[in-house]
């Protein structure tokens, strides 16, 4: 919202210290966020308008026109990139020595005679940003010049003649407002300013309406909680412009003069907070104003020009026949004021906050009266606003008059509520106490009623804070942020010494994560949690499975993830362009919804769906053909934070997206905690990934519910000394180390431990065998072994090998 | 005997003078005192057959021989030890400036998870309970819980995903439904942070997205008040940008707090000079915090009457982009490695 700061001055008196700036800090600090000050009064001095006579294209540049212009006392040249330039335009011109804003934006620069390559500019033809003019000239194109021509100006008259009088203003973000309806006119904003400055708050005084005759209005509201209240009063007008003060008013803070009728409202509005609308009475036939809820069916086309469908959930405001206005949201177009109306039916009512959120989300349609009336405004404003909305038509106009009673259905005024508290609370509540006088004083020129009693402070909250102010801690706020937030000492809670909770799942993450970080080299990324039907489709999965986002950003990833890698899959995609390795992690949760998750409430029997905790990484190397090894690699060194517990076993389900012969589930004090498999060759064809691709996958959350952090132990070290041997056996492709393992470990007690250090494949050895070579340690406890033991045990082993796997041992 | 041996020190003391490298040194060392065909040790051998008197002043003298060749000889091989040592070390010279290879690759945490950890391990140090929770979320926990009526803006389409099928679940569109969850789960007293994921149904560009991460902070105990709020925040500012920093607090509507406010810390590029960063106001928004509404206690289970709270949250991927000079949001959740790679 743009607030005048001209226009508070009207409702404050401010001394010439209290500039803008000043004014904008301590609202910024104490009521709402001001997020610029625009000053409107730039400095015109040799800005004047002018009449271009030609505009031949520039000789070196497409885009430039040389203009010849006309500015009153003398003809120049200048050099226009203006989109819109034409013969004949009034248009407004910067004479060397004129300060102006380029392209609206950043501090003043003074202009000076230049070339634009290679062409004499003496001066320049300005866009509306550049000179203060952009509310009233609004651009519809980013390179287009401010056309005057409407205005009939002769050229050489100075822009200063046109803009108003210098004023600042200051943005207000809309969002700081959202709870606050009382700010949403100047005299809000007044208020808050009269209590941060200590300068008093002139009152709102309005005439009360004289009534007049000739129209007879009806109202009837059929449903009293949606329109608490319902004022009306017709006049009798002549549409015509807004005398010259009103319009700079209006365009100061960015709304569009229109006529007379609807300038006033606009400023009440403005003014009050408080929207008013005005009926052309020619559509209220008998007077008749029905307030009601749409009729399944019913449309109207608003003043936007735009037909719209109504619902029974939406207030219409209706003539005897047909909706004449969308209640709180837009008026019809049918039903509006034009040149020739002569008589109006101003509107001035209170609506429920939450039908007309409703109605406006509905329609897509925020408009400056639906965004007031969301927030919850005073009734009691109702009265003011229509009162102040006819002294001001009468005043522009001496023959327009009041031609009917004023209507007041639901005049009930709203009678003012009051809570009592401990005067001490606001220690209790702030930790420092503020001197009682001073919390009276804040409160009262915020205009609460205090009495106190016994300790006890009965406060009586005005009716324009009755949305916001309904609690004692909503008064502790209102003197803390008057009396600042600055002055609050920071001081520090004390606790016993009790340590937190441990968080399994946290230490685990953070443990697994960093091993694989530091020891690995996989780097850590984050993805969206949110997936496409593609990528379900590449990896072999169904739609079915996956629970969807409602309201998608885009229809494009619309299901929440099951797994971390289709997003991890897309991640090697998007770089794998100049890398031959990519090793990527993620720890994150996915969604399944057959699985029971937290409560949904505390007492309810709603459960949400599982959201388990994910470790996922994976592997690609253009020239590794079994990136199964690499990433069993990576899991072999979490053991560091596992322990010898993970077993690694073939998969016993195929599972999605794996291939089927190069696969395993990783087991954790017997439950399935994840997996270490190659990504299916036709999953990596799918996805667009010209090499082999390994995934490492971990449920952290299922390994917390069980993890102990690994005890190292301590065997003492060998009295007598180790003899090591080593040996090679040729076995099967299908026999697995684990078999081989197997007989090791029942051949011989003298052999203590083992270590595979090299696995062959090749055509020396024929193409359906394998070489493992392996580290034998043999040993005793209670004495050296001699070389004759060593050679028997050796030879058991062997033995054992050949017979058992059908090995060949090689020498 | 006696002049034999004089003779012999005088020609070895020549000899090992003249050695030219190790190598003749050696050789001549070898020649004199070799065990077999030295010299010296061949002279020594007659020293039995001479009498018992004359063995004694020559058996002296030899040995007074013996150490001076061998100490010329010892003092000779230093010099030349040390002329060697020498030129190996030079010759030994390498290009200390070459990047050791192959170039060992490593890993990178992202930006986020170090900001993130940094944190949780501040709140660990001063007694906090570090939490989660799920990401999506009940609407009761998101919203009603936390005091946000039903006719909440919030609550619009266009700020909350919600879920197909099921109207009452919603991606948690901050931390703050663990407030609630934590309250019931531990009762008071309570310290706990909340570190995590949230969504908002918001159009992604350089300074927005519709995935973001949360840290929020729950004290609730007997007597919590606002200035221990501000103390909080304090030390997380100075933890964040130093012990200059200074939190400035300015009120905020929150339906969960009362009061609400936004906290700013003064700027740490222009030390609250006024720069771009800071948009020349020399403060930077950081959190949003506020004393618990009575309301939110009631729905923890915690009696407001007696206990009271504060709670603040504040942006991670904010903190890590002013963090790093991350200036497009959109980086965070790219997955792109030349972003990743340099954290």
């Amino acid at each position: 919202m743009l607030i005048s700061f001209s226009w508070l001055r009207y409702h404050v008196a401010l001394s010439d210290t209290e500039t803008p700036d000043a004014v904008a800090d301590k609202l910024k600090l104490s009521t709402v966020e001001v997020e610029g000050i625009v000053r409107s009064g730039q400095p015109l001095d040799n800005i004047v308008v002018g009449k271009v006579l030609s505009a031949e294209k520039h000789p070196e540049a497409d885009r430039l026109k040389v203009c010849h212009v006309d500015v009153g006392n003398e003809e120049l040249d200048i050099v226009c990139g203006g989109s819109n330039v034409a013969v004949g335009m009034l248009v407004v011109v910067a004479k060397n020595g004129a300060k102006v804003k380029w392209h609206g934006e950043g501090d003043l620069v003074e202009l000076k005679p230049t070339k634009i390559r290679g062409v004499v500019s003496n001066g320049m033809i300005c866009g509306a940003d550049e000179v203060g003019l952009i509310n009233r000239f609004p651009k519809k194109e980013e390179k287009e010049i401010v056309d005057v021509t409407s205005l009939k100006l002769k050229p050489g008259t100075p822009l200063a003649a046109i803009v108003g009088s210098p004023d600042a203003v200051l943005e207000i973000d809309n969002k700081s407002l959202s709870n606050r309806p009382d700010l949403w006119g100047h005299y809000g904003i007044a208020r808050e300013v009269a209590v941060l400055t200590g300068r008093p708050l002139k009152p709102y005084v309005v005439k009360s309406i004289k009534k007049g005759s000739g129209v007879n209005l009806s109202v009837s509201v059929a449903e009293q909680q949606l329109c608490p209240r319902y004022m009306a009063v017709a006049m009798s007008v002549t549409v015509v412009p807004s005398p010259t003060w009103l319009q700079e008013k209006l365009i100061v803070i960015g709304i569009r003069p229109i006529n007379n009728v609807v300038d006033v409202l606009n400023y009440v509005m403005l003014d009050t907070s408080q929207p008013l609308h005005a009926f052309d009475a020619r559509h209220l036939p008998d007077g008749a104003i029905v307030v009601r809820p749409a009729q399944e069916g019913e449309t109207i086309v608003t003043l936007d020009e735009k037909q719209r469908k109504l619902t029974p959930d939406m207030l219409v405001i209706a003539n005897k026949e047909k909706p004449v206005a969308i209640a709180g949201v837009m008026g019809g177009l049918e039903s509006a004021v034009k040149n020739d109306t002569t008589t109006i039916v101003i509107e001035s009512a209170n609506f429920n906050a939450t039908a007309i959120r409703k109605a406006t989300t509905k329609l897509g349609l925020r408009t400056d009266a639906s965004a007031r009336f969301e927030k919850g405004l005073d009734p009691n404003v109702c009265e003011t606003a229509l009162q102040k909305a006819v002294e001001m038509l009468s005043a522009i106009n001496k023959t327009f008059h009041v031609v009917s009673e004023v209507v007041d259905v639901g005049k009930s005024k709203r009678s003012p509520q009051q809570l009592e508290m401990p005067i001490n609370f606001f220690e209790k509540k702030l930790g420092v106490a503020i001197p009682p006088k001073t919390t009276r004083d804040i409160l009262m020129r915020l205009g609460f009623g205090v009495k106190e009693k016994k300790g006890q402070l009965l406060i009586t909250i005005p009716t324009w804070r009755a949305k916001d102010v309904t609690r004692a801690e909503d008064i502790v706020e209102e003197v803390v942020r008057i009396y600042g937030y600055s002055a609050i000492p920071a001081s520090l809670p004390v606790f016993p010494i009790t340590p937190p909770e441990k968080n399994t799942l946290q230490t685990l993450e953070r443990n697994l994560l960093d091993t694989l970080v530091k020891e690995e080299a996989f780097t850590e990324v984050y993805n969206y949690s949110f997936v496409s039907d593609k990528q379900i489709e590449r990896i072999g999965d169904t739609k079915d499975r996956y629970l969807a986002l409602d309201n998608p950003l885009s229809s494009e990833k619309p299901y929440l993830r099951r797994c971390l890698v289709l997003n991890l899959l897309e991640n090697i995609v998007d770089n794998s362009a100049n890398r031959v390795e990519i090793k990527l992690v993620e720890v994150g949760k996915v969604f399944r919804p057959e699985e029971p998750g937290m409560r949904a409430t505390n007492n309810g029997d709603e459960l949400l769906p599982a959201q388990d905790t994910y470790l996922t990484a994976v592997y690609t190397n253009k020239k590794d053909q079994n990136p199964f090894v690499k990433i069993r690699q990576a899991l072999e060194s979490l053991t560091s934070v596992l322990d010898a517990g993970l077993i690694i076993k073939p998969a016993k389900e195929a599972g999605i997206g794996r291939h089927p012969a190069r696969n395993a589930d990783l087991i954790y004090k017997g439950q399935v905690v994840g997996a270490i498999y190659e990504l299916h060759p036709a999953a990596s064809r799918n996805f667009g990934i010209d090499s082999r691709v390994g995934v490492l996958k971990l449920n952290v959350s299922k390994l917390a519910d069980q993890w102990q952090p690994p005890k190292a132990g301590y065997t003492s070290l060998p009295s007598y000394p180790e003899v090591r041997r080593d040996i090679a056996i040729v076995v099967k492709k299908d026999v697995t180390f684990e078999q081989v393992e197997k007989t090791l470990k029942q051949a011989d007690p003298l052999l203590v431990a083992y270590e595979l250090f090299d696995v062959y494949e090749g055509a020396t050895i024929g193409q359906e065998n394998k070489s493992l070579a392996l580290h034998l340690t043999f040993s005793h406890t209670e004495r050296t072994l001699t070389s004759d033991e060593v050679d028997k045990a050796y030879q058991k082993i062997t033995d054992n090998l050949i017979k058992k796997l059908v090995a060949e041992v090689r020498s | 005997m006696e002049h034999k041996l004089e003779e012999l020190k005088k020609d070895a003391l020549q000899a090992v003078k003249a050695a030219k490298d190790k190598l003749h040194l050696e050789e001549v060392a070898n020649k004199l005192l070799g065990r077999k065909q030295g010299e010296l040790t061949i002279l020594l051998k007659g020293l039995k057959d001479l009498s018992d008197e004359m063995r004694k002043s020559a058996g002296q003298l030899a040995n007074e021989v013996k150490q001076t060749i061998e100490e010329a000889i010892n003092v000779k091989r230093n010099t030349f030890e040390a002329e060697e040592m020498k030129t190996r070390l030079v010759e030994e010279k390498i290009d200390i400036s070459v990047p050791a290879l192959p170039k060992k690759t490593r890993g990178h945490l992202h930006p986020n998870t170090i900001v993130q950890r940094d944190l949780e391990d501040l709140f660990s140090s001063m007694g906090f309970t570090v939490l989660d929770g799920p990401e999506l979320e009940s609407d009761y926990y998101n919203f009603t819980a936390l005091n946000i009526p039903e006719t909440h803006p919030a609550r619009d389409m266009q700020d909350t995903f919600y879920i197909k099928g099921h109207a009452n679940w919603v991606m948690r569109t901050h931390t703050s439904p663990m407030q609630v969850r934590a309250m019931q789960k531990y009762g008071a007293p309570l310290r706990v942070v909340v570190l995590g994921k949230c969504f908002r149904n918001e159009a992604t560009d350089v300074r927005h997205e519709h995935t973001f991460y949360q840290m929020e902070g729950l004290v609730v105990d007997e007597n919590i008040t606002f200035s221990h709020l501000k103390g909080v925040l304090e030390i997380v500012a100075k933890h964040l940008y130093g012990d200059d920093t200074q939190v400035r607090l300015r009120p905020k509507f929150y339906p969960f707090v009362e009061p609400g406010v936004n906290g700013e810390v003064t700027c740490f590029t222009c030390q609250g000079k006024g720069c771009r960063l800071c948009k020349n106001s020399g403060w930077l928004e950081i959190f949003g915090a506020g004393l618990v509404h009575p309301n939110v206690l009631k729905e923890g289970g915690i009696d407001p009457e007696k206990y009271q709270g504060f709670a603040f949250g504040f942006g991670l991927t904010r903190l890590a982009m002013l963090q790093y000079g991350i200036d497009d949001i959109r980086l965070l959740e790219s997955g792109n490695l030349s972003f990743l790679e340099q954290f």
